[in-house]
Formats: structure tokens, C-alpha cells, sequence
């Protein structure tokens, strides 16, 4: 079974625990059919390969991160969770391209990231949402998703009808389009992060602890937003968490557990 | 686009930061504006003042040559010394005329003199102990001390460097002393020897050889010599009290006339450059020119009359290398500054896939922006600035020019008159003419130096917002944030 493969000297878990272990059973058919005519199946759009990960300055056998393989497919929401320490945001940014396996690989759409441009892959292929936001503050809503289009080189007339578009798409209002940030609550902020990560129409999203600062009402309204990311607009979000509300809500959890611990 | 969108907005973000750096880079701009512009001006007022010198070479004594084995504690070197002294070889006009028959020589003149007795007068007895020759060509023959007087010829009124550096200055001199002074037996003769004589203008005075021919002169002028410098101590005559001014062409005469009468040459060529000096004197050797000789040039003397403005124009560089190494450091800090503020953004930016160099990009953009206005600003206060200070300058500069056109006009006898190459100022004479235009000052030349100063100190400045952007993790400085 996909989400019980274990690695020597494993230092993750696979529960991949099902919301509907129904949906699952079909999907892991579906999955398996393709595998065996395809080494990377069409519906997995990023696949990590026993990456490991071991900072500069540490020691030989002092990884953060060590031989994690995971799938996530198009159309599924994922958790990674774990305690801390296991390397939760070390697996995100090794995902988002912000740091690079130190062994191992991650392969997006068919292609390892160590062939592609990261810049690229970071402002067309993915988006990206953080526990706090990573707003400009000195910008209003509106500009910090045109600076996302901008910075992906989107040639459209109206980037800020666009972008309005996308913040009523994450609940925000139109008025709040010119308020700069910093006058926005946590949750508007939050919103506003993930209407920038959707601004160019990114095909996975990926959010470290997005409803970390949010609370149980703010945290259920920007979950429903991924979720209908994943399922409506079949994108992959995958969110680094270790709230269970959250976990309760995804397709798919994936386990970390600490290096020391195997 | 983006990147310029971008730079535009962070400069209209940190208005106060940016205008620090426009203030910074406007007080570099002004003082590399004013400082470029007297270096330019002092550089073409160099320029200028050493082509209105004439580029004069003369034969001098190798003394190094000749001294290199005089051993003074022992009678035999002073002997030898004594002796190559004696032995040079003497030249004549002819001689003269060889070596000037050369590609790097545009015109030459000479002194030409001789030994003469008084007749008619008497030598104003003066104290002197000198014995040793005292110019290229005297030759044992012509042994001048011994006679009372010394005749010395000029070929033209350019030869007469005594009266242009002010030794000589003409008390006294008829109306048309100028027009008849090279074309015969016409002398000047010093204050003291006329009084010593009771002597005055127009009075004929007869000299005479070793051998009793007897020539006569007529006075048309009396000088006296600058006794401050010139004065021997404990004398109560001038060194030239017992020289006699004439004409070269009298003292040829005199010397086709008795044969056995010895004179000197001194003479001056004026060259194209003063590179050529080696080349030159390299071909008067071939022509004969003995070892003991060597070409000096007034090269020095060029020099020394704009060592004034040679200071301000190295005063200037001064204050641009400081202005510019402080205001670089400057720059490099507020940069430093800016960037550790703008920590956040950059990792913001590299988060959302903004390459490395389109940030740099966007930092660099910005500064030259800013400096772009402060330049121009900087351009334009600093045209006005040095307008002023260039005429200060030049005012000076003209004053002092004037001053030495009327001390030189004093030495001559106060009258204006023409010289046989173009008038007084063949010598020493700055032409001021070229300076009354102020316009030239800060020109094209100036403002692109301007321009390449101010962006390379910009760039360079700009280096730690590169090597930040290089050095920053993204990752890091949002964990830093967060």
C-alpha cells in the first residue's frame, strides 16, 4: 500500500489517512493502473524521492530531513504534519525550491527540480502561503497580488480587476483592495497571501501552518478556500500543519517523524 | 519594466532615505563639478601658458662628465678638473648654425662676446675671484677676465633674457633705440660704468683689442642691474658693471676684423617639444658637439611660472579623491542600512520567485535613479559654483600675467615696442586672452566625467546591496521575521 512504504532507516511514516476511504480505494486503483504503464503517473504532479537534508554547517549524519518519499497528486488536499523538529518546513522549502535536497530528489510534473529554473518554478509553478503572511506591509492588498503577477511576468490589461477577483474569491472584500495590509486582521491577511499564490494560477500550492495565527472560525474559512482549490480547480494544496482541525479536514496526511526517533 | 515599476516605487516608499542619498550624492556632484572644472581650466591655462614659453634649449657643461674625477684632497684631480675646463672645445657661429640646421629646432638665437679694452673709458673697478669659465665655448684664447670689458653681442632682442627675467633693467634709452640696436656699432652700458665714465645717451665711446685696434660705439642706452639679486657682496659695483651691450652682427664684425680675437657663443635654440631633447642632443654630438657639453632646457622655468595653478589643480584632485572616498563610504553605509531594513522585502520577494539578479537589479535601479537627479543637480549648482571660483582663478591668474607684462615692458625702458619674433612675449609670457570666456568651464568633457564618477561611485557603493542579495537565505529571513 502506497502510504505505508518504508525506508531504510525510515525517518517518515506514510498514514496516508483518507478522509473517504472509499475515494481512496478507487484512487489508489486508479494510481496503481498508472504506475505500471507510466513511472510517473499523471495525476501525481510532485513526487519526492528519498530526499534527505542536512545543513551546511552539521555534522555528516545530521540530517534534518532524512530519506522522506512522498506522492501528492492534482485535485487532493495534503497535510504533512509532525512535531517539531521533525522537518516540516525543511520538507517545504526543500518542495518550494528554497533549499535543495541534499540527497534524494523531487521531481515536479515529470521534471527533477535540479533541472529547473527555481525562480520560475516559484513565481508560475507553485504558490506558496506562510504562517505570517510574508506581505509587503508598505503595499495595499491589491498591489502585493499585482507584484506576484508581476514578478511571474502575467501580461494581462486589467491586473487589478484580476486581482480583486481573486481576493472575493478568498472572501475578501473589494473595498479592502487599497487598505494596506497592516490594517487587515490575521485572517484577511491570510486570505490576501493566498489570493497572491493563486494570482498566476499556480498548479499546487503549498502553505506552512496557514491557520497558525488564525482563530477556530477564521482557521475553518480559510481551510473550505483550499479545500475548494484542490477539489474544484483540481489543484494540489499541500499544508504543513500540526492542527488536527486541519488534519481532520485534507484528503491525505503524511507523517514526519524526528531523524532520532526511527 | 517590472524592475524599474518596482525601483520607482520603493524610491517614492523611502522618500527620506533617498533624498539623504540624493543630498549625498548632490554635494559629491557640486564638488566634483566645481573641483573637474578648475582642474580643466588650470589644466588648459597649463597648457596655454607653456606654448606662450618658447621651448628653449642651450648647451650647458656636463659637469657630472667632468667632475667625475676630480678628486678635490688631491692636487692632481683639481689639476686634471682645471684642465678639461680649459680644454673644452670653443664653437663659432658656423658651428652654431650646424646644429641648428635640425628637424626639431624651429628658430635659435645666441650671445656672442668678446674681450675689449677700454680706450676711451675706464673699467669700473670691481673685486672678483672668479677664474673659472662661465659658458659653453670659452676656450683658453679667449680668456674675457683679463680684458675690461666684456662685448656681448645678441642676435635678437629674444637673446637679451636678462631684460625679460628682469637682471637687466634699461634706465635710460633713446627714441629710437630699438629700430637701430641689432643693425650696428649701437651699445647699451651699465648705470654705474655710464657714471663712473660720465657717460650718457648718445655718447661714443672707443674700446680696443689686445693688439690696439680701437672700435667705436655709440650709447644708445644705459641699463642697471637688479642689485638685490645680482649684487656681489662686498663689491661696490654690479657683476655687469664692465659688460656692454651690443648686436652679435658688431661683434662678428669686430672678430672678421682681427682674427685673433676670440669670442663666445651662447646659443639658444627653440624646439618643437621638449621629448625631443635626447634625440637632439644625440645629433649634436654627431655634429661635433664635445662630451663635456650637454642640451639644458627651460623646461623647469615653463613649469615654475604656473606652479600656482599647478597647486590649485592639485588641491582640486586632493578634494576629489577625499570628497569622493568619503562619499563612498557614506553611500556604502546608508546601502548597508537600506538593506538590513529591507531584509524582509528581499525575502519576500525571492519567496515569490523574483530572481537574484532582476533584485539586485531593482536596488541598483534605484540608486541610479536617484543619483541620476542628484548628478544633474549637482551638474548645474556646481556649473554655477565654479563659474565663480574658475574666474577667481582666472582673475588672479590675468592679474599676475599683467603685472609680468608691464615689469618686462619696465625692463626694457617702458616702451611697447616689437619684438624681431612677434613682440615681448616670446618669453615667459602667459597669453591671458584665451581665458576672458568663462563658457568653456563646465563643458561636455566635464559632465561625462562627472557622469562616470558619479555611477561608478554609485556601483560601487551598490556593492553591498549585491553581495546581500547574493548572500540571503529567503528561507532564513522569513524564519528570522516569523
Amino acid at each position: 500500500m502506497e502510504n505505508k512504504k518504508k525506508n531504510n532507516g525510515v525517518s517518515n511514516d506514510h498514514l496516508g489517512k483518507d478522509v473517504s476511504k472509499k475515494e481512496r480505494k478507487i484512487k489508489n486503483k486508479e494510481s496503481k493502473e498508472v504506475k505500471e504503464s507510466n513511472p510517473f503517473p499523471k495525476d501525481i504532479i510532485l513526487s519526492i524521492k528519498n530526499a534527505s537534508y542536512r545543513y551546511s554547517d552539521a555534522e555528516e549524519d545530521d540530517y534534518a530531513l532524512k530519506n522522506v518519499s512522498f506522492d501528492f497528486e492534482s485535485g487532493k488536499l495534503y497535510a504533512i504534519r509532525g512535531r517539531s523538529g521533525t522537518g516540516k518546513t525543511t520538507l517545504l522549502s526543500l518542495i518550494s525550491g528554497l533549499e535543495k535536497c541534499s540527497e534524494g530528489e523531487i521531481i515536479f510534473d515529470g521534471k527533477s527540480l535540479k533541472e529547473m529554473n527555481l525562480d520560475k518554478y516559484r513565481n508560475s509553478d507553485i504558490g506558496i502561503v506562510f504562517q505570517s503572511y510574508n506581505l509587503l506591509p508598505f503595499m495595499t492588498a491589491v498591489e502585493n497580488i499585482i507584484l506576484s503577477m508581476d514578478a511571474n511576468g502575467l501580461k494581462i490589461k486589467n491586473k487589478k480587476e484580476k486581482a480583486i477577483e481573486l481576493m472575493k474569491k478568498v472572501g475578501l472584500k473589494a473595498s479592502y483592495a487599497n487598505r494596506k495590509v497592516l490594517r487587515l486582521s490575521g485572517g484577511e491577511q491570510q486570505r490576501v497571501a493566498i489570493a497572491r499564490s493563486l494570482s498566476y494560477n499556480p498548479k499546487m500550492i503549498i502553505a506552512d501552518e496557514p491557520t497558525g495565527n488564525l482563530d477556530k472560525q477564521t482557521e475553518t474559512e480559510i481551510l473550505e478556500i483550499f479545500k475548494k482549490l484542490a477539489h474544484e480547480e483540481n489543484k494540489c494544496v499541500i499544508i504543513v500543519t500540526h492542527s488536527q482541525n486541519v488534519c481532520d479536514t485534507v484528503d491525505k496526511i503524511y507523517n514526519l517523524k524526528k531523524v532520532q526517533e526511527k | 519594466m517590472f524592475i524599474l515599476k518596482n525601483a520607482w516605487i520603493s524610491i517614492k516608499r523611502n522618500k527620506g532615505r533617498n533624498i539623504l542619498i540624493g543630498i549625498i550624492i548632490l554635494i559629491i556632484a557640486c564638488a566634483c563639478t566645481i573641483t573637474l572644472a578648475i582642474k580643466n581650466t588650470a589644466s588648459d591655462l597649463i597648457d596655454s601658458y607653456k606654448s606662450a614659453y618658447d621651448k628653449e634649449v642651450t648647451i650647458g657643461f656636463n659637469r657630472e662628465n667632468m667632475m667625475k674625477d676630480f678628486d678635490p684632497s688631491q692636487e692632481e684631480g683639481r689639476e686634471s678638473a682645471r684642465e678639461k675646463f680649459d680644454n673644452v672645445a670653443s664653437y663659432t657661429i658656423s658651428d652654431v648654425e650646424k646644429f641648428a640646421d635640425s628637424d626639431y629646432i624651429e628658430s635659435y638665437y645666441y650671445t656672442y662676446g668678446v674681450g675689449l679694452n677700454g680706450n676711451s673709458i675706464e673699467k669700473a673697478e670691481i673685486e672678483s675671484n672668479s677664474d673659472m669659465p662661465n659658458g659653453f665655448g670659452h676656450g683658453k684664447e679667449t680668456n674675457m677676465s683679463s680684458t675690461d670689458f666684456t662685448l656681448t653681442g645678441y642676435s635678437s632682442k629674444d637673446a637679451m633674457s636678462e631684460f625679460i627675467s628682469g637682471t637687466y633693467t634699461m634706465s635710460e634709452i633713446t627714441d629710437n633705440a630699438w629700430d637701430i640696436a641689432f643693425h650696428g656699432n649701437y651699445v647699451f652700458i651699465n648705470q654705474e660704468l655710464a657714471e663712473y665714465n660720465d657717460l650718457k645717451l648718445n655718447d661714443k665711446i672707443k674700446l680696443e683689442d689686445e693688439d690696439g685696434n680701437t672700435y667705436e660705439f655709440e650709447i644708445i642706452g644705459i641699463f642697471k642691474e637688479n642689485e638685490e639679486e645680482n649684487q656681489e657682496p662686498m663689491s661696490m659695483f654690479s657683476k655687469s658693471v664692465n659688460t656692454i651691450i651690443t648686436n652679435s652682427d658688431a661683434v662678428v664684425a669686430l672678430t672678421n676684423e682681427n682674427e685673433n680675437l676670440k669670442a663666445s657663443i651662447y646659443p639658444t635654440f627653440i624646439i618643437d617639444s621638449y621629448d625631443h631633447v635626447e634625440k637632439l642632443q644625440d645629433e649634436f654630438y654627431k655634429k661635433g658637439l664635445d662630451e663635456n657639453f650637454l642640451l639644458q632646457t627651460n623646461e623647469e622655468l615653463a613649469e615654475s611660472g604656473v606652479s600656482s595653478v599647478k597647486n590649485i589643480s592639485s588641491f582640486s584632485t586632493t578634494f576629489l579623491v577625499i570628497t569622493l572616498i568619503i562619499g563612498g563610504i557614506v553611500l556604502f553605509l546608508i546601502n548597508m542600512i537600506n538593506i538590513r531594513e529591507r531584509k524582509y522585502e528581499i525575502g519576500v520577494l525571492r519567496t515569490i520567485g523574483i530572481s537574484k539578479l532582476k533584485l539586485t537589479m531593482q536596488f541598483v535601479s534605484e540608486l541610479v535613479i536617484v543619483s541620476v537627479v542628484a548628478l544633474t543637480l549637482g551638474a548645474g549648482i556646481g556649473a554655477i559654483s565654479s563659474k565663480g571660483v574658475s574666474n577667481s582663478l582666472l582673475a588672479n591668474e590675468i592679474n599676475s600675467s599683467n603685472e609680468k607684462t608691464e615689469e618686462i615692458n619696465k625692463n626694457f625702458g617702458g616702451m611697447n615696442h616689437g619684438g624681431d619674433r612677434g613682440g615681448m612675449h616670446g618669453k615667459g609670457m602667459p597669453v591671458v586672452e584665451a581665458y576672458d570666456s568663462i563658457d568653456a568651464v563646465v563643458d561636455i568633457k566635464v559632465l561625462l566625467e562627472l557622469l562616470s564618477i558619479g555611477l561608478s561611485l554609485v556601483l560601487v557603493s551598490s556593492i553591498a546591496s549585491m553581495v546581500s542579495i547574493q548572500r540571503f537565505s529567503p528561507l532564513t529571513i522569513l524564519k528570522e521575521r516569523s
